[in-house]
């Protein structure tokens, strides 16, 4: 008993360090955000705000900004539209299409982003598309969708499939049926599954790299080319607002899935 | 109008034949039970009535029209399910109201209908209620009341009570027949239980391996059951194994493990007995209900006069075994003797009313009449005797 509770301890204690040791870079990318000084080096000197201002201030980061929002939401649509409908298709006929959905839908996370990133962007120039929003957003799309899928497959298998029947026996089509008697038990899911795929889009940077010309630029891509002219504390600034939306993000969905589970708690 | 006919229906899955050839009319207002075993197809059977199945195979009418393709949504049935399937999200009132609302119905219209059903079925105080805080007796009262809001044609019950404990479900089956009676709408239910189906049941239907092997009033099916399958399923029996000696013209003489001959008395006009070879191998089935039981000191028993005693002019025969009691087993208000007679045993039930208990060791007389015993042949059909 006392050696186990021993164990547990040095257990936690060493998965903590671990964590600590792989999350300091953000601490460092966060603090460093606020160095008053032109160059990136930690601890800085000196802090302020002078480089949120500045960043305030800069059209091209700012426009970065609206082109990851864009993109990411572009993405979050067709993502989970395409992988909620699939994993719903898949789960209500399992058939023989369905056996070969799940590694095929698989493919696209097993290919290298720099490859996908390459091949796309001759695809879409001769499709006409070239380097726009859509190409972007159908590059991420296709990494996004999988993800999405296989979280509505953990969703769907936990569904009482029974409910469908019972809405389609009582006079519910095809659509209304899903959108009465399914929908509302899978929400919480598909809205994990979204807020995966807009985060997905919103750090993605290979794919974006290549499909993306001067107006389209997404945050990543654009942090990129000023970290190639010079290493500045502006980079870290931008990976706060990044962090924080992520994190934003994530209590979110941590707030929406369990609120149900928190209302019976209070109750 | 809503008679329903199911013509040579059939589903399959892959190689799996699930539903094989049911063929069935079921009269407007009646009250058919389909009884099976797990796996039997009657619950496929089932969800083919709703729609919620296609057939790979047949035709299903309801009333004129042939309804084989056509949606559960667009199906005049309503079904009542296992587990009950009420909507989680919502109130138990939105969930009686829910097929109303599929239909068109107004907001307050529906829920002035859905309050009028649940009282019905005495759950109107839960009406705000989260379904999934209710009692399964409740939840089942609940969902019933849902499908009967529709006011459907039909109504598919399937295994609604087997999740219930045995006290909730035999009220339960007192209430569905009165509703049942109220509403003159025809009814299918789909059960495992065969009292569930006997107290229910207009007429039983019962399935095997995917196919509908009987229809027939509850006490047709049960006296003169179709093959030995359903003598076996409806209730306890003994079967005997034996090998046909003879054939008189009002007799059929088995000799069987029992080390006894039993006889068995031909009806004139069933020609069964007649395709009867002498060897050919058949199973006899001794119910305990006809096997009677006294000390086997206090009986005057002669095996050779039982044997060479002619069928008697009511038709009946005496047949007798003597054997030792192995094991009493007490069964509430009846009391079961497994008894072993030459190398097999038989068991046999006394209420605990009866006078004289036996106990292990006890050696008794069993006897019954010929004429209360039905034969099947070894393909498990039944020997028109």
């Amino acid at each position: 008993m006392h050696r186990e509770r021993l164990e547990n301890a040095l257990f936690r204690a060493g998965y903590l360090a671990i964590l600590t040791f792989m999350l300091l870079p953000l601490a460092v990318v966060v603090v460093t955000s606020f160095a008053e000084s032109g160059n990136l080096a930690f601890p800085p000197e000196h802090y302020s705000l002078v480089h949120y201002r500045t960043f305030v201030e800069e059209t091209h980061w700012l426009l970065a900004f609206d082109n990851s929002l864009l993109v990411g939401v572009g993405t979050t649509i067709i993502a989970t539209t395409l992988g909620v409908t699939a994993a719903f298709g898949h789960e209500i006929d399992d058939g023989r299409a369905g056996q070969v959905l799940a590694p095929l839908v698989l493919i696209p996370l097993l290919i290298p982003p720099i490859i996908l990133g390459i091949s796309m962007r001759v695809y879409f120039v001769r499709a006409g598309i070239g380097a726009s929003y859509p190409s972007i957003i159908l590059a991420h799309t296709l990494w996004a969708t999988p993800l999405v899928y296989f979280v509505m497959r953990s969703v769907f298998s936990r569904f009482d499939w029974q409910l469908l029947d019972a809405a389609k026996d009582l006079g519910a089509g095809p659509i209304r049926s899903f959108v009465y008697a399914v929908l509302p038990n899978v929400k919480h899911g598909i809205f994990v599954g979204a807020l995966l795929a807009f985060i997905i889009s919103l750090q993605e940077f290979v794919m974006a790299l290549f499909l993306s010309s001067r107006s389209t630029e997404t945050i990543p891509v654009v942090a990129w080319t000023q970290i190639r002219q010079s290493l500045d504390p502006m980079v870290s600034v931008v990976s706060t607002f990044l962090i924080i939306i992520s994190l934003i993000a994530i209590v979110i969905a941590t707030i929406a899935t369990n609120l149900d589970w928190l209302s019976k708690q209070l109750s | 109008m809503s008679e329903i006919t199911l013509a040579g229906l059939e589903k399959r899955y892959g190689d799996t034949l699930a539903v094989e050839d049911v063929s069935v009319t079921i009269d407007d207002g009646e009250l058919l039970c389909l009884l099976g075993p797990s796996g039997s197809g009657k619950s496929t059977t089932l969800r083919m009535l709703a729609g919620l199945e296609t057939p790979t195979d047949g035709e299903i009418r309801i009333g004129d029209e042939d309804v084989t393709d056509r949606p559960a949504y667009e199906r005049t049935t309503a079904t009542v399910f296992q587990d009950w399937a009420l909507f989680p999200h919502k109130t138990v009132l939105e969930n009686v109201a829910f097929g109303l609302k599929m239909q068109g119905m107004g907001k307050d219209e529906r829920r002035e209908q859905a309050r009028e059903m649940l009282e019905r079925v005495r759950m109107g105080e839960y009406a705000d209620d989260d379904p999934m805080n209710l009692s399964g007796g409740q939840k089942q009262r609940v969902a019933l009341a849902r499908s009967l809001a529709v006011n459907p044609d039909v109504l598919l019950l399937d295994e609604p009570l087997s999740n219930l404990d045995k006290r909730l479900s035999e009220d339960m089956q007192i209430e569905l027949r009165e509703i049942h009676a109220e509403l003159e709408e025809t009814f299918v239910h789909v059960t495992h239980d065969q009292d569930e189906a006997f107290t229910l049941a207009d007429r039983i239907g019962i399935m095997a391996d995917g196919t509908l092997v009987q229809v027939g009033e509850p006490n047709e099916v049960y006296e003169n059951p179709k093959n030995r399958f359903i003598e076996g399923f409806l209730g306890d029996t003994n079967f005997v194994a034996g090998e046909v000696e003879r054939t008189t013209a009002d007799s059929v003489h088995v000799e069987t493990e029992l080390g006894r001959e039993v006889v068995l008395p031909r009806t004139a006009g069933a020609d069964g007995a007649a395709a009867l070879a002498a060897g050919e191998s058949v199973a006899l089935s001794l119910r305990p209900e006809v096997l009677s039981i006294e000390p086997a000191d206090a009986a005057t028993f002669d095996g050779e006069a039982d044997r060479t005693q002619p069928v008697r002019t009511d038709g009946s025969t005496t047949n007798a075994v003597v054997g030792t009691i192995e094991n009493v087993l007490y069964r509430g208000s009846t009391i079961r003797y497994s008894v072993a007679v030459e190398d097999t045993s038989l068991f046999v039930e006394r209420t605990v009313a009866d006078s004289g208990a036996f106990d292990a060791g006890d050696e008794i007389r069993i006897s019954w009449d010929g004429a209360d015993v039905l034969a099947f042949r070894d393909d498990g059909s039944r020997v028109d005797l």
